[in-house]
């Protein structure tokens, strides 16, 4: 092969796996900097739960609509690298039979692009009409004749659809929150330093006090944090 | 990419030209041998037919005389040279596999180091997305994935593509702002770089 294209063929992988790979959020001091932490076998785990809010402040693209953002970091212990997978984590709804493992962040923005494009507009018309008659007129269904007076009438009209297209709804809005949500995962593979990045699962939490409880299996041992 | 070209190239011209019947053909010496056997009046006539005759000689070599002439009308001969090393155009460098995408929306900046992005980029679109940018100092340069954008109080009100850029604002004397952005259209993002005063070494922030 030819030297040139072998170090454009190098230069476009690294590119593209440093370009599209998860880079994830800087980890705070400690695991103990995070509302819910543990330490096994030398492991600190530190975890917190996004609120609505704090969901909205972070993302552009509007997480709330599909899923609960958890935010997770890892300190592994000196000279014992850690595998980090996603494949490990549930999130489970206290008290109840919701549990979810998390989505990829392709997943999650064709869901959100979804979301959107379903939105339609509604919007409502009153109307509210005064008419004032003068004179006498012969109603020929009723053999009546009517005399001179104030009508009143009111309605109401309902349009339903869009002028354009909805917000964050095409395909290149989809690819943009892939990017935000991929570039702000979790990094996945072998960590011999913390790490730390969103988690997305699928659970919209209708319930106000629910109380979430994030399970992570390392090795032998499971790790439950209870999320506040 | 370099082209070389030559081209030669020759124009023909047709024409139709008259052909030069030979007044030989005409036989004027059958006019002359009649003149002198001929009365003053019959020399009338014999002048007079000999006038209709080259009138009739003219006709016929008008009508049947034709001949095609090819003429060399022109030679041309040129030469071109072009080049262009931009990294759009480069089919197989590593600037097309640059991941940001500033190669297919800004364009080089002929004078200088940094690329540019056209006026109306930032214009506003019904599927583009806002970024409200507010940064201090106000004069501060702004850079959107690597090229220069402008300055901040110029650009107060940007109107994006959705996707993510690589934002950067930068003033001399000051530390750099950088920040991933990610634009969706139909929505707003509003950033607030300030930049913090640079702290040249040995120096402390508290001076008496």
């Amino acid at each position: 092969m030819n030297w040139k294209l072998c170090v454009a063929v190098i230069l476009a992988t690294a590119t593209f796996l440093m370009a599209d790979g998860p880079k994830g959020t800087e980890p705070r001091q400690a695991a103990t900097g995070y509302p819910a932490h543990t330490e096994i076998n030398g492991v600190a785990v530190g975890a917190s739960l996004l609120t609505a809010d704090q969901a909205r402040r972070h993302f552009v693209s509007d997480v709330n609509r599909c899923c609960l953002v958890v935010e997770v970091a890892f300190y592994p212990a000196k000279d014992k690298p850690l595998n980090v997978s996603l494949n490990d984590f549930v999130l489970r709804v206290k008290d109840s039979d919701i549990a979810a493992k998390p989505s990829s962040a392709k997943v999650i923005a064709a869901s959100l692009q979804k979301k959107a494009r379903s939105d339609r507009d509604v919007t409502v018309y009153p109307s509210y009409g005064v008419t004032y008659q003068s004179g006498r007129t012969y109603d020929p269904v009723t053999g009546t004749t009517q005399g001179s007076g104030v009508t009143q009438t009111t309605g109401v009209m309902v349009g339903v659809g869009n002028s354009g297209p909805n917000p964050a709804s095409t395909d290149k809005d989809r690819s943009a929150m892939e990017a935000e949500l991929s570039e702000k995962g979790l990094p996945e593979g072998i960590a011999s330093a913390p790490v730390a990045g969103y988690v997305y699962f699928p659970i919209s939490s209708k319930k106000k006090n629910a109380v979430h409880q994030l399970e992570y299996k390392l090795g032998e041992e499971k790790v439950v944090l209870a999320l506040p | 990419m370099r082209i070389l070209g030559l081209s030669l190239g020759f124009l023909f011209l047709a024409s139709f030209l008259p052909a030069y019947r030979a007044t030989a053909q005409a036989t004027p010496d059958s006019a002359a041998s009649v003149t002198p056997q001929t009365s003053p009046a019959s020399q009338i006539q014999a002048t007079a037919q000999e006038s209709s005759n080259s009138k009739k000689e003219k006709d016929d070599s008008s009508d049947g005389g034709h001949k095609l002439h090819l003429r060399l009308g022109g030679i041309s001969l040129g030469a071109g040279y072009a080049h262009f090393s931009g990294p759009a155009f480069y089919p197989y460098g590593p600037y097309d596999f640059y991941p940001f995408g500033w190669d297919y929306s800004a364009f080089w900046y002929p004078w200088g180091p940094y690329p540019f992005f056209a006026p109306s980029y930032f214009a506003y679109g019904s599927a583009k997305g806002e970024v409200r940018l507010t940064a201090e100092p106000k004069t501060a340069e702004v850079y959107l994935d690597q090229a220069y954008a402008g300055t901040a109080d110029k650009l107060k009100d940007i109107w994006l593509e959705p996707g993510a850029y690589d934002l950067s604002v930068a003033a001399s004397g000051h530390q750099a702002y950088h920040r991933r952005i990610y634009v969706l259209s139909g929505k707003s993002l509003k950033i607030n770089a300030t930049l913090l005063a640079e702290v040249k070494p040995g120096e402390t922030k508290d001076k008496p």
